[in-house]
């Protein structure tokens, strides 16, 4: 008679699944690795090693669970081995505070120069120059909230550090953003002259 | 219905008002929905009816959409997935 007991090897690699849920996130999580390395070819490399990590470690996914957290978190471990390595060394700057100072005492001008322009069907390659210019440690936590869709807390887990240090990022990602935003729209013609001391 | 008139301030500065401050401080918690119980409904209620800080509501809004908008400009490279496929099916994956 057969038993219930499991096998040694109790869980296999499901494949149908792991085909199902894993491979339908590459483009979530190709975007992911683009905020953390910025360049195309290191970002492929995350993205590949990030699968081959997480069908070999298939076993350990917590059925049930957000499966783009789970590869979220691999694909930063991938990334910070790949630094540890020392095939490139990332210096993050997150004293960005002159600018985020600048725009919050330019709120006007900067709300002034995005408001009109919001609702353009054509900002998406624009809004993706400038998350490409953030710094990689705010960059990382707004593509995770505002593109893919994570909690706060999924954030923290994600990327190993506190959620007030999340919320913190998050809002001074953002408004670097909105400063990028509004210089494009500056520099499209959309928007009149900078007052004096705005963001340069 | 929103009702912005019954602000005390009218249009006026927002940081002339506690409620204002408090709101904008949390404004970013409350449009990405991690405020919860009784903060949130304090919040969408000054929102509601407050002008200055609806339109910054409306703005932030606004812009946080534009941003979620962008997410498809951007997607993994056809022989980038080629290339995992072919790895993981090296690997043993069937498909």
């Amino acid at each position: 008679m057969m038993t219930d007991a499991p096998a040694a090897d109790a869980r296999p690699t499901p494949t149908p699944e792991f085909s199902d849920a894993a491979i339908a996130s590459m483009d979530d999580v190709y975007r992911f690795a683009r905020s953390l390395t910025r360049d195309p070819s290191d970002a492929e490399d995350v993205v590949q090693d990030t699968y081959l990590r997480a069908f070999r470690s298939w076993h350990t996914f917590q059925p049930g669970t957000d499966i783009r957290r789970w590869l979220f978190t691999i694909a930063r471990n991938v990334f910070l081995r790949s630094r540890e390595r020392g095939q490139r060394e990332v210096t993050l700057d997150e004293d960005q505070s002159a600018v985020v100072d600048a725009a919050q005492a330019h709120e006007s001008w900067v709300r002034g120069g995005l408001d009109p322009i919001l609702d353009r069907t054509d900002l998406g390659p624009a809004i993706t120059d400038a998350l490409a210019q953030l710094p990689e440690s705010f960059r990382s936590v707004v593509v995770l909230v505002d593109l893919e869709d994570q909690p706060y807390e999924a954030a923290a887990d994600v990327l190993g550090i506190p959620v007030g240090t999340v919320r913190s990022r998050l809002f001074r990602g953002r408004k670097l953003l909105q400063v990028s935003l509004a210089k494009h729209a500056r520099d499209a013609g959309l928007l009149p002259a900078s007052p004096t001391g705005s963001p340069a | 219905m929103h009702q912005h008139d019954s602000h005390p301030h009218g249009d006026r500065p927002t940081q002339e008002c506690a409620d204002c401050d408090a709101a904008l401080e949390s404004l970013f918690d409350f449009l990405d929905g991690e405020l919860e119980g009784s903060l949130e409904t304090q919040l969408k209620a000054h929102v509601e009816r407050c002008k200055p800080c609806f339109e910054r509501a409306d703005f932030e809004r606004r812009f946080l959409a534009a941003v979620q908008a962008a997410r498809a400009e951007e997607r993994c490279p056809k022989s980038l997935r080629e290339r995992v496929m072919n790895t993981l099916r090296a690997e043993g994956l069937g498909v």
